[in-house]
Formats: C-alpha cells, structure tokens, sequence
C-alpha cells in the first residue's frame, strides 16, 4: 500500500469540511461543520446519538450527499461525487452496523474491494488476475483473517464481521479511511484486538476518522478529537482536554465517565 | 472466470447432444433440437439481464427481432452472404441494445419493465404499421421493413445446396455451436467481476457503491453485451427457417420464454437450460390439446412462481454443491 503524504504536504489538508450540512426536512441532523484532516492523521469524532456523525460520513463518502457545503479531498472538490467515484478518489468507510456481501465468501467481499476500488474500471473484464489475488490476501493479513477466507460472510462472528470491514476498506487501496463505530458491541479483549490492528492501519500511513463510543477507544487512537452535538461540533481539540471542557462533560461524558477517562489518561500517559 | 467444473459439464452436455442427429433418423427430432437451442440461447442471455443483472427487461424479444430482421434485410437488399451478415447482425442489436439500455437504466424495476415493452411494440408497429411499399417485386409490393408478411428468400448459409435434405443436421450442429458459446459467455459473466459485481449489488446496494462498483454501468455492460448473442440467436432463426415476420413479437412467445427462466431457476447457470428443455417437451406434449396449450402453460408458471420461485435450481437437491452458481436475485 502507498504511504500518506510526507512533511512537505503537512500545510495542505487531506480533507477539508466547509460548512457541511445536511438536513432532512426541519432537522439539521449536520449544521455549518467545518473540519480539517491533515495526511497521517487520526481524527475522532465522539457525541451522543443522533448527533449525525454518521450522517457526516455518509456525506463525505457520496451515500448520501451534503445538503450545503464543500467537500475537498486533496485539492478535488468531492461533494457531488457518486460513492464510487469517491471510493476511487481514495476514500473507503466502514459501517456502523455490519455491512457487507452476506452470501459471499470472505475472499470475495474483500475481492470486490480490490478489483472495483482501486480504479475506475471503464470495460469491464472477465477474469481477475493474480494482482487482485494478492491484494486480497494482503488486506486478510493485516486484520489477522487470513485463514478464514473460505467462511460465508454471513455466517461470521460479530469482531470478525468488524474486521472483514476494515479488509475491504482497505483493499481499495485507500488514503482516508472512514471507521464507523468499529467496536461497538464488542467485549474488552475484542476491543484490544481492533485497536491493534488499527495502529496497524495507522502504520501503513492511512489517514483515518473514526466514530467511536468508546472512549478509551477514542483517546488512545485520536490525535485529535471532535465531539458533535445536534449536528453541531461541540469540541475540536485534544485527547486530554476533553475531560476539562465542562460543555464536553454536561451533554455527552457525565461526571464519572470523565473521571474514569481522566484516570485513564494519566495511566496511559505515564 | 469459469471454473473447471462448469466447463466440463458443458463438454459433456455439448457431446450428449451432438449424437442426437446420429441416433435418431427423425427429422422433426432434430428440427426441433435445433429450435431449442435457438430459445435456450435466447433465455441464457435474458438470464443474464434478469436473474444476474436484476434489470426486469422485456426487450429481449425485440432484441431477437433486430437480429432477425438486420439479416434478413442485409441479405435482401444488399445481398450480403449470410455468414457474413450473422455477425453484423449481432452487432447492430449491440447498438440497439446500448441505447435501449442507456434511455431505461437509471429508472426503476417495473419502470424498465415498460418502457422496455413499449420499446418492443414500438419496433413491431414500425414494421406493421408501414404499408408503403418500398419495392415492387414480382412477388408483390414490398414495404421496407417487410410488413405483416416479413421477409423471405435473403439467402442462406449453403448447406441446402451443399447437402440437399440433409441441410438441417448442419444447422443442428451450428446451432448447438452457437449454444455453446452463448454459456461459455454467460458462465464468464456469472463467474468473473461482472458477477462479483451483481451480487455484490444484491446483496448490499450502499456498500457496493462505496467499494467502487457504479450500478449503472455494469448494467449497461451487461445489457449491451448479452444483446450480442440474442441478436446472433435472431439472426440464426431468421437463416433456418428462411422467414422472418412480425410474429416474433408475440406476448404468448415472451412469456412461454420467460417461463423457461423462472421453471429452471432464475440467476443460475443450468436452470435456463434446463427450463428450456422442460417447456419445449411439455409444449411438445400439449401440442394435440389446441387452446388448452396455451392454459397449460400458464398453470406451470403460476404454480412456479406461486411453490418454487427460485425454480428447479432452488430445489434442495439442486443446491447440494454449488451447481446453481452465484446466488440468485432476489
Ligand atoms: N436517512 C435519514 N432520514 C431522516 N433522518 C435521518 C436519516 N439519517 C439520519 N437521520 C437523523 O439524523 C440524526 C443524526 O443521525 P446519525 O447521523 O445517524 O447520528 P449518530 O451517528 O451521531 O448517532 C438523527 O436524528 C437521525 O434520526
Ligand atoms: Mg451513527
């Protein structure tokens, strides 16, 4: 996989949000969000539900466009983009619930990702080739599923399912990486394993967003951290602030979740 | 891409069939093999568009008729040889089937549904409506597309000449032929990305998209591509039986051939075939019992679609390794 932009381009940001929203009907479910994601980054984005961090990323990646604002990935506005032109930009997301080919294999859905999503594909061929063959196999090694490439997607497990997402994010051979809520449901030590592989994601210089409940999830991956509230960003700033922002702590952290993370973060620090 | 398996039940099933000429001296017995490959290369491809692809067309009967009606009006008015004229013919349906597809694919399943119908009773009123006679041949007045009567006498492929009345063993044989390609494309199609694609599709549309497949596109593909053997199928109808009219069009043909997609399975490899083969024996069966025919066939396809949508295919027994292929549309 290519690395992210090196130093030089630090200036120019990955991703830039202008005055994103995204309204259905009277409900601004995203209201006037401005963000930017330099290359190499981790960005992650907290907030109680229905705040629209979801909603933000069905807007970046074309599912369902933004009602007002700019999208600019690499210099390209991607607003209007259909999302598979976006895929082929360089952006790839996983899905809060657990999306992906049921009736297929676990090699097929990430193949789907690696043949469709590394280009746009013009004439469509009639066989694979060796290439998309590694690629697969590449994007199952590095989520640690690649003994199980012959397993029915919809027969997996729900850390598996998590995982063959991020394959196939991944297999498209991505810049930005788009997780939505990538342990939610998970116990403690299936936690542990996706954060793993995600520094493993963040090694390979893959930008990354991520949606997350779990704070611990949250601060130990995030460079910076942005909390939305009603479509509205509430926070942008660091890990270790967030504790300190009475605003953060009154409508989404509570007083002992934040006395809980505040400790966390002194462990994990020292 | 095919895998080795299919390819071989394919060899074997060619190789059954190639012995039916040597094995029976009835000539209504291979006439009618060779009909039947006609409509099962006919349904494989509309397989393709409506089981793999997902787009309710019903234009592949007018699709048929193009090819039909290009070779029969290549040979007629430039008397282009025939062999000649199959391919173009298979070509021109391409184009027809391109733009047919890029003016109804970003619609809505029953929207393709009738706007592909209306596209087919545009073609068969343009050929039946126009009274004008283009020519004036000793046979009569001659409209340009052929008028209710069609067209006859365009030539042929040689073998009346070369092997008297035995002409229809080589079309047998070229017919099976032209089967064997049309699966060897369908099977490429299910097997390789485009099938990848499709199912993808089906089985999550957002997720799909967002891994770079563009529904629209590949729908286009499919449609334009299958286009090529049904119009070759047209084409070879119209040279076998030396004819070609505005019967083609018929609503009664369209359904006794959709009947053979949903009967064997819809989306699977072999059930078309295996439809196709079943309808034209129980046809053949009901032949003495006139307009009850046509009742009969309208029992076996609502008592398909009401007990076994997903067709023979669908049948446990069918499903035990994968023979029914990639899973099938919803
Ligand atoms: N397709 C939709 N149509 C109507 N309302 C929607 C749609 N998607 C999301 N919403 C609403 O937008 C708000 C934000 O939802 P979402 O982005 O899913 O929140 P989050 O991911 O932060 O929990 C919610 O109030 C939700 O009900
Ligand atoms: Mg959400």
């Amino acid at each position: 996989m290519e690395t992210a932009a090196g130093d030089d381009q630090m200036e120019e940001p990955l991703l830039t949000c202008r005055n994103v929203s995204k309204h259905f009907g009277a409900l601004a479910a995203v209201n006037n969000l401005s963000v930017k994601v330099k290359a190499g980054e981790v960005l992650g984005i907290g907030g109680p539900n229905g705040a629209g961090k979801t909603t933000l990323f069905e807007a970046i990646s074309g599912l369902n466009p933004a009602s007002s604002g700019e999208i600019i990935f690499q210099g390209r506005d991607i607003t209007r983009l259909p999302p598979d032109a976006v895929c082929h930009a360089g952006i790839a997301r996983t899905y809060q619930l657990n999306a992906g080919f049921d009736s297929m294999s676990v090699r097929d859905n990430v193949r789907v990702a690696a043949y469709f999503g590394r280009r746009n594909r013009r004439i469509p061929g009639f066989r694979f080739g060796s290439d998309s063959d590694a690629q697969v196999r590449e994007a199952l090694e590095l989520v640690g599923l690649a003994d199980k490439g012959d397993e029915l997607t919809g027969r997996l497990p729900v850390v598996d399912r998590k995982l063959l997402m991020l394959a196939g994010a991944l297999a498209s051979n991505p810049k930005l990486l788009l997780m939505d809520e990538p342990v939610g449901g998970l116990n403690p030590k299936e936690i542990d394993l996706v954060m793993e592989v995600t520094r493993r994601i963040v090694g390979r210089g893959i930008t990354i967003i991520l949606i997350e409940h779990v704070m611990r999830f949250l601060v130990q991956l995030s460079d910076r951290v942005l909390i939305m509230h009603h479509g509205e960003k509430i926070y942008e700033g660091s890990p270790q602030g967030l504790v300190h922002d009475r605003n953060v702590v009154d409508v989404y952290l509570g007083e002992g979740a934040s006395q809980r993370l505040g400790a966390l973060m002194q462990q994990v620090s020292a | 891409m095919p895998t080795r398996r299919d390819l071989l039940i394919l060899a074997v099933l060619v190789a059954l069939a190639a012995l039916i000429p040597l094995v029976t001296g009835m000539r209504y017995i291979v006439t009618q093999a060779t009909l039947f490959f006609i409509w099962a290369i006919v349904v494989t491809q509309w397989n393709l568009v409506l089981g793999v692809g997902g787009i309710f067309s019903l234009a592949q009967m007018a699709l048929f008729a193009v090819g039909a009606y290009s070779t029969a009006m290549l040979g007629y008015y430039f008397e282009l040889p025939m062999l000649l004229a199959m391919p173009i013919a298979a070509l021109v349906t391409v184009l027809v089937s391109t733009l047919v597809g890029a003016a109804c694919l970003r619609l809505k399943g029953p929207y393709v549904a009738l706007l592909t119908l209306a596209v087919a009773q545009m073609l068969y009123l343009l050929i039946t409506n126009d009274t004008a006679c283009f020519t004036n041949p000793p046979s009569g007045c001659m409209p340009f597309f052929g008028g209710v009567r069609g067209f006859t006498r365009f030539g042929d492929l040689g073998f009346r000449e070369l092997l008297g009345g035995k002409w229809y063993v080589a079309h047998f044989y070229v017919g099976l032929f032209l089967l064997a390609l049309a699966v060897l494309f369908s099977l490429a199609i299910i097997r390789g990305p485009m099938g990848l694609a499709f199912q993808a599709l089906r089985d999550n549309p957002g997720c799909a998209m967002s891994r770079g497949v563009s529904k629209f596109k590949y729908q286009l593909w499919l449609f334009a591509l299958s286009a090529f053997f049904t119009g070759l199928a047209g084409s070879f109808y119209a040279i076998n039986f030396a004819a070609i009219g505005p019967t083609v069009f018929s609503i009664s043909l369209l359904l006794f051939l959709m009947s053979m997609i949903v009967v064997g399975g819809i989306g699977t490899i072999w059930g078309p075939l295996l439809g196709a083969l079943i309808l034209m024996l129980t046809d053949e069966a009901m032949r003495e019992f006139g307009d009850w025919r046509d009742i009969g066939l309208g029992l076996i396809l609502a008592g398909f679609v009401i007990f076994l949508p997903r067709g023979l295919m669908g049948l446990p027994v069918a499903r035990l390794p994968r023979l029914s292929g990639r899973r099938r549309a919803d």
